[in-house]
């Protein structure tokens, strides 16, 4: 494949990676919005992100302000960096670590297998300035 | 989820992988959800999510996930696998999580990342189900012993730090 020299990659795959990024812009969800259900009548704020985090395939991908637990710390809790992923944020918040089994189906064919996950998820539930400046209260799951 | 054995997270053989996306202002995989989705008893350090029925996105795998389906080029001296690019499908997803009681218990005020609160790393257990065009998955029957760290806390970080 004939090469560019840009980071090894041809122009085909250039273009390809730029249609990529296209069409997950438009794959992206609706901005995590706080529902304003219970607490205030117009409070539908932008969440704002933790200053910090990690970039997991770097120089690849993108910066995740998100910092992932390290089950070292399973016994050392106060050795963790700040599990949320709202800045600007006080309440609860939890989250998971852990691996487990389970069991996937085709649902064309029937066929059954065993699988493995990983479900780093949690939750944020408190009160927090959003994007506006204004502040607001929400509950969000992390997923 | 791997076709790896259990307890195993191998990146090359990931086949699915379910989030929400990293939203518009950079917020990591959060979505918003009904308030009584979260319940908190904290002096026992318990806590409970459950949701059904969520709208997410299965983006194959995490290479994939964080380079909005690029993938991972092979080689060049970079500590993981090539990964073909994949575009990310619908799929929906329920999941009981609970954070039953306390292993370990820390105050922390950390302000190089301007963080302070009570944590509590925790006994956790979840129970999910995946769903999308031709697949579905369904956990085992949930068990402590699955749990590498969990943290439930109550925290104030950023413009709340200072006060």
């Amino acid at each position: 494949m004939e090469k560019s020299g840009h980071g090894g990659l041809s122009r085909r795959t250039l273009i390809w990676r730029a249609g990529a990024i296209a069409g997950a812009g438009l794959l992206r969800p609706r901005p995590a919005l706080a529902d304003d259900g219970e607490h205030e009548q117009t409070a539908r704020a932008l969440t704002n992100p933790i200053p910090g985090g990690v970039t997991p395939f770097k120089p690849f991908g993108v910066v995740v302000h998100h910092n992932p637990l390290s089950p070292a710390n399973r016994l050392a809790v106060a050795n963790i960096s700040d599990p949320s992923q709202i800045t600007d944020f006080d309440g609860f918040v939890g989250l998971t670590h852990i691996r487990g089994g389970g069991t996937g189906t085709n649902t064309v064919s029937g066929a059954s297998t065993i699988l493995a996950f990983q479900a780093d998820m949690g939750f944020s539930q408190g009160k927090f300035v959003g994007a506006d400046g204004r502040q607001h209260e929400g509950t969000f799951a992390f997923v | 989820m791997y076709t790896g054995p259990v307890g195993s997270a191998n990146l090359p053989q990931q086949i699915h992988d379910y989030n929400v996306h990293i939203d518009s202002n950079d917020v990591f995989w959060m979505i918003p959800v009904e308030h009584d989705a979260v319940k908190v008893d904290f002096d026992q350090a318990r806590a409970r999510l459950r949701v059904n029925n969520l709208r997410v996105f299965d983006d194959h795998d995490v290479g994939n996930s964080l380079t909005l389906g690029l993938g991972l080029p092979g080689g060049l001296g970079f500590p993981y696998p090539a990964i073909a690019p994949a575009a990310p499908v619908r799929a929906t997803v329920s999941f009981d999580v609970e954070w039953n009681g306390f292993v370990d218990k820390a105050q922390i005020n950390n302000s190089a990342q301007s963080f302070k609160g009570s944590f509590f790393s925790t006994n956790t257990t979840i129970k999910w189900s995946a769903e999308q065009t031709g697949f579905r998955f369904e956990s085992e029957t949930p068990d402590p012993g699955r749990n590498l760290i969990s943290v439930l806390g109550r925290e104030q970080n950023g413009v709340f730090f200072s006060e």
